[in-house]
């Protein structure tokens, strides 16, 4: 909170701009956006397809170059960082969850929900009880020693989870965390994110085309053809319901 | 080479190619979807291509040596003998006189393009102190000569002259002489002295008989007659065959069978015909055949891991279209059509590398031809036979077929495998099922060829055959295992199945010392592959393992650590390709570095060898028998060196034939040397078997066989070249038959040892025959006459004595016989040195399999990063550094190549270490077991420095991976 009582903006993007450049044609992905983000919310990002969801996600969390603008975490200016130093910065502050788990195949759960750790240069016992302890917190605790191809669908989401809450980023971003899942599947998971955030105060963004989930989060940003055209935010109460 | 291999090598690869020209004409869809995949990914395409071309290549580099070493030794051939297909030669000059006119009348025969008669008289040659003790003194017609040999002859021109002397090239040089010198040869003890008219090319009729010089008639009855009737003038009759040069060595027989009718009772009276055209060409043949049969058994090895690596990149290719091949099963595309696919694609594939590697192996060939030409150079005493490059059509008709079917094969039963997809775990990208077992037909017959190999590897360990013995134990333990992993753990199945394939191929020489002893190439490309595999299967199932050791790192915060763990776990887990790229490099390292220690293992036996080659006499010195040193002993020990020389052993010799060596096809060609009592006094040649019952040591038995006629002494090789190494048999105590060709007497004799190195008594004499034989001088004279000659003696030094100094002097002192005095310890040491060339030209020549494994190991990163798009995206998102990402990159690389280089290194010492020790001579000898470290370090480090740069673009490539783009889409 600043002086004012006010909860500290986490993210600022500033006329963020993101051309695609495809044999000589230009598509502006991102044109000019601004968006805010605060501690502790939970933003659903909607749309249509080809709206640039993603593209925002990628650009905001530093994944991928900006064309325009500037993107400040945590007060820090993402693209004026050297790509090492903004990956440095990544694997501190950002946890990411993808649509397609994206676990690598060859570590075992428990292996892959500790590389964070190990990347932020947690000793290795430390971080595998840390690790242990975050599948527990998302119900695989008797999967840890799992490889992905070994999970369902579900669990493999959820040792996604666990891997990008692992090292306590300041912010998750997830894009279409539910869309390889069946409705109970993608029901527990969203049902998870939103306990994370109410009861542990993390701020995840996450982008998604189903009005359900993004009906659930507390903020939802629209987008059409690379711009913001809505803003909502919704009384905490049915926040998560 | 092998024109005998083209029909069959075109006929199975053109099937192929036919088969696949119908298969795309019968099949439009799968001849659209595999030509479209030739076209979609154009630089992988490339690599596929690139991968296969060294096999076709090492094949047709192969093919070249062989028909380098061919042709160049006919042109040798030719160039010595020119028109002279046959020779008549008679014991004495009346005879020879006598057989000149009987044979007159052939001169009409349409086989037969022309006779010239000539005398030859063996020489010493001297000049300005430079002496040639074999030199050959013809007395010719020059006009009659020129006219035999035809335009170009080098004898074409005026007859030098009485007084004069028209020499060869070869001569002049050794004697350093020019037009206007004057050369004195030493002809039966009387010197003459002769101006040299002219010097000409020894081609042809100048190139005939060793270092050359002709005279008109009359200068050898006006300058020596016949002393004793012993090495006086011969008369010879050369015939020339119609058909050339090079054509006229097809009619040697019909022309013998003419000449022999036309001699009639002479050839009973010594009078022989010899064909020796004939027989060099043989022999070139012989020689070229050995030559590419050694390159393609050490390049098969290459060969084995080009093929590895072909199925690797079919088997990756697969993977990675795992998912449209699954669509195309699911929309109804039968499995067949899929094969025939790949096969189309594959055989595109195989013959673009086909006609690539073409190029390519006539590089290679190339290559190889000149370090062959060097090491010939470094050991042949006149710079060794001239290597032309050659070509034939033969041998690029035989190398791209074998190169192409080899390809075609891999790729059709590649194909077959990987066409084997479960449609829903293509689509879904799911983990191929591991745990299903074959079908119960399968695994009974399997079981079936399981008990069919171990009824074959019973019966070939009991015969002792090389290739049997390692083999069927082999694929009877492979085709047991489907049986096996139905009751036990699959792991603890192939675990204990290559554990006892490895262990039997380590022991199996051990158990049945006698594998080797045919000489067969065949049983140690068989033992590299069964010891490398078997190994491969026991590392690859139990990685995890050997990964215990290296925790510490693997758990280790940093990034060093993280690069580490994800350098280890994909070899890990991709079982197939890290054993493939693992085999490959095993095979190629494992045969590189046995070829290291088994040249170290010969290098360090040099003292040895130089004390079993001198028998004790650091010494050996040659005359010619025209100018033999009258009472060697005396004269060699007498001033200016007595004190110095402490003893002599005067050897005489005669050509011969042998019959009824066992083992041998045909009568052996062999050089009888005669000793005197004196050769066991001074020194002793160690015998490797010996006649026990004429003496309890080897001295005993050299004493005994000379004194003895009845008895003989070989060297160990006697035969073997005509026969084939391995087939000839004889043992102390048989016996066989000695001829004088030119009496025809015959005389059995008892083998009484067989010689352990037999330097000390090759070449002896004016006209090497073969291989040596030794025996009593006096029951070599009673056979063969006349025709046994003293010429040469061996020298015992007084302690202390250097036999340089001993040996430059000698030449000095009798320097009118021509004598050259030769240092044991130096031949024997150039002898090794030229070995040692050629087993790092070997060395180089497998060094291409290298270049497969290093490609291989490039091509499966490349393929990694392509794959692993996705994982790289995910792991920078999480944080990774690029750094880390390549480092992990160049770490994996790194594993591989190192697991498989230290798995083939550590087979390799442990194989040479049990042949070492199961060598009865190596282990008689004292010598401990050398391990050449520097070699196999510097081997090692730049095969781990040739994987690492092999892999370092597509370790560039995954740190440049931007995550967003791969996050978003993963191809």
């Amino acid at each position: 909170m600043n002086e004012n009582g006010q909860v500290e903006p986490l993210l600022v993007a500033e006329q963020v701009r993101k051309v695609y450049r495809t044999g000589g044609i230009e598509v502006e992905a991102l044109a000019g956006l601004d968006l805010v983000v605060r501690r502790g919310e939970l933003v659903a990002v909607m749309g249509p397809s080809g709206s640039g969801k993603t593209t925002l996600l990628n650009c905001l969390s530093g994944l991928d170059d900006i064309d325009g603008g500037r993107v400040l975490v945590e007060g820090q200016d993402l693209f004026a960082m050297s790509d090492a130093r903004r990956t440095s910065h990544r694997a501190r502050s950002m946890g990411f969850i993808f649509q397609a788990f994206n676990l690598i195949p060859v570590f075992s759960a428990a292996e892959n929900v500790e590389l964070p750790l190990l990347l932020n240069g947690v000793p290795a016992r430390k971080a595998r009880a840390t690790a242990t302890q975050m599948l527990e917190r998302v119900g695989l605790g008797h999967r840890t020693g799992h490889r992905p191809n070994q999970l369902s669908g579900g669990e493999q989401q959820r040792v996604t989870i666990a891997r990008a809450l692992a090292a306590r980023p300041a912010i998750v971003w997830a894009d279409e965390p539910t869309g390889n899942l069946d409705t109970s599947m993608a029901d527990q998971v969203v049902a998870l994110l939103h306990e994370l955030n109410r009861e542990e105060g993390q701020t995840i963004v996450l982008v998604t085309h189903d009005p359900a989930i993004g009906g659930s989060a507390g903020r939802v940003v629209r987008m059409r053809d690379g711009h913001l055209i809505g803003d909502e935010r919704r009384p905490l109460a049915s926040v998560g319901s | 080479m092998y024109p005998n291999l083209t029909p069959f090598l075109v006929g199975l690869g053109g099937a192929g190619l036919l088969l696949t020209v119908v298969l795309a004409v019968r099949g439009p869809l799968t001849r659209r979807l595999a030509l479209r995949q030739l076209n979609r990914r154009r630089a992988e395409a490339a690599l596929v291509v690139a991968g296969s071309v060294l096999g076709t290549a090492i094949i047709v580099g192969s093919l070249v040596v062989g028909d380098t070493l061919d042709q160049s030794f006919r042109q040798n051939a030719y160039r010595e003998l020119g028109v002279v297909d046959e020779v008549v030669s008679s014991p004495d000059p009346a005879q020879g006189e006598e057989a000149a006119r009987r044979l007159e009348p052939l001169r009409g025969d349409p086989a037969v393009d022309g006779l010239l008669t000539v005398r030859r008289h063996g020489a010493a040659a001297v000049s300005d102190g430079k002496g040639e003790p074999r030199a050959t003194l013809l007395e010719l017609d020059f006009a009659a000569a020129a006219s035999f040999e035809g335009p170009g002859s080098s004898l074409a021109g005026p007859a030098p002259g009485r007084g004069r002397v028209v020499l060869s090239d070869s001569l002049a040089g050794a004697v350093d002489a020019r037009a206007g010198d004057r050369v004195t040869f030493h002809l039966d003890g009387r010197p003459v002295t002769l101006e040299v008219a002219r010097v000409v090319p020894a081609r042809g009729l100048a190139g005939f008989g060793e270092h050359g010089a002709f005279v008109e008639p009359g200068t050898l009855s006006w300058v020596a007659g016949p002393v004793g009737g012993r090495a006086g003038p011969e008369t010879l009759t050369l015939v020339s065959n119609t058909g050339g040069v090079e054509g006229g060595a097809a009619a040697s027989d019909q022309v013998k069978a003419k000449l022999q009718a036309a001699l009639g009772p002479l050839g009973g009276q010594g009078t022989a015909v010899a064909t020796p055209k004939q027989e060099l060409l043989e022999e070139a043949e012989a020689i070229g055949g050995e030559f590419g049969a050694l390159f393609l058994f050490i390049g098969s090895f290459a060969i084995i891991a080009g093929v590895m690596l072909l199925v690797n990149v079919f088997v990756m290719l697969a993977e990675e279209r795992k998912g449209e091949l699954g669509m195309l099963r699911a929309v109804g595309l039968r499995r067949g059509r899929l094969i025939r696919g790949f096969v189309i694609e594959g055989t595109v594939y195989a013959l673009v590398a086909s006609a690539l590697g073409l190029v390519a192996g006539l590089g290679v060939g190339r290559a190889v031809i000149e370090v062959t030409a060097r090491i010939f150079a470094s050991f042949a005493t006149e710079g060794g036979p001239l290597l032309t490059f050659t070509v034939t059509p033969t041998s690029l008709v035989n190398g791209f077929a074998a190169g192409f079917l080899i390809a075609f094969l891999t790729v059709a039963l590649t194909s077959i495998r990987i066409s084997r997809v479960n449609i829903i775990a293509a689509i879904r990208d799911l983990p191929p099922g591991t745990g299903r077992p074959l079908k119960r037909r399968w695994v009974v017959l399997s079981s079936l060829v399981a008990a069919g190999f171990g009824a074959a590897a019973v019966v070939a360990i009991a015969g002792s055959q090389g290739v049997g013995t390692y083999l069927y134990p082999a694929l009877a333990a492979a085709a047991l295992c489907p049986l096996l992993v139905r009751v036990l753990p699959r792991r603890a199945v192939y675990t204990g199945a290559s554990l006892a394939v490895l262990g039997w191929g380590l022991v199996a020489n051990t158990v049945r010392p006698e594998l080797f002893d045919d000489g067969s190439t065949a049983t140690f490309v068989v033992l590299g592959v069964v010891l490398t595999f078997s190994a491969v299967l026991l590392v690859s199932q139990n990685q995890e393992l050997l990964l215990r050791l290296l925790r510490p790192v693997l758990a280790r915060p940093s990034a060093a650590g993280l690069s580490a763990r994800l350098a280890v776990a994909y070899p890990v887990a991709r079982r197939f390709r890290t054993g493939a790229t693992l085999s490959m490099y095993g095979l190629v390292v494992f045969t590189l570095v046995l070829i290291s220690v088994l040249g170290s293992v010969i290098d360090s036996g040099v003292d040895r060898a130089v004390a079993q080659a001198s028998g004790g006499y650091p010494l050996r010195v040659d005359y010619h028998p025209s100018a033999a040193i009258g009472d060697p002993a005396e004269r060699l020990m007498g001033q200016p060196f007595a004190g110095r020389v402490a003893g002599v052993a005067p050897l005489a010799s005669a050509e011969a034939e042998v019959l009824g060596v066992p083992g041998a096809a045909k009568a052996v060609p062999a050089t009888v040397v005669g000793a005197t009592p004196a050769l066991a006094d001074h020194g002793l040649f160690p015998l490797d078997a010996r006649l026990d019952r004429l003496g309890g040591d080897d001295r005993a038995v050299w004493r005994a066989v000379l004194a003895d006629p009845r008895y003989v002494i070989l060297d160990q090789y006697l035969g073997q070249e005509e026969s084939g190494m391995g087939s000839v048999t004889y043992r102390p105590g048989d016996t066989l038959t000695l001829v004088d060709p030119g009496s025809g007497r015959r005389e059995g004799k008892v083998i009484a040892g067989i010689l352990a190195d037999s330097t000390a008594f090759e070449a002896v004499g004016p006209e090497v025959a073969g291989s040596p034989l030794v025996m009593a001088a006096g029951g070599l004279g009673e056979q063969f006459g006349d025709r046994a000659r003293p010429s040469a003696a061996l020298l015992a030094l007084a302690p202390g004595v250097s036999d340089q100094a001993v040996a430059a002097d000698l030449q000095g002192e009798f320097l009118p016989q021509g004598l050259v005095a030769t240092r044991m310890r130096h031949l024997v040491e150039q002898d090794f040195a030229a070995n040692r060339s050629f087993f790092q030209l070997l060395q180089g020549f497998l060094a291409l399999g290298l270049v497969v494994g290093v490609a291989g190991l490039g091509v499966v990163m490349i393929r990694a990063v392509r794959e692993r798009r996705r994982t790289v995206g995910v792991l920078r998102a999480l944080g990774f550094p690029a750094a880390v990402v390549r480092r992990a990159f160049l770490l994996e690389s790194s594993f591989v190549a190192l697991e498989g280089i230290l798995l083939g290194t550590a087979l390799s010492i442990v194989t040479s270490y049990l042949l070492f020790r199961n060598d009865d001579d190596l282990q008689g000898s004292g010598v401990p077991f050398p391990i050449p470290w520097m070699n196999i370090t510097l081997l090692v480090a730049a095969t781990a420095l040739a994987s690492l740069a092999a892999t370092a673009w597509p370790a560039r490539q995954a740190a440049r991976i931007k995550p967003a783009v791969a996050l978003r889409n993963a191809d």
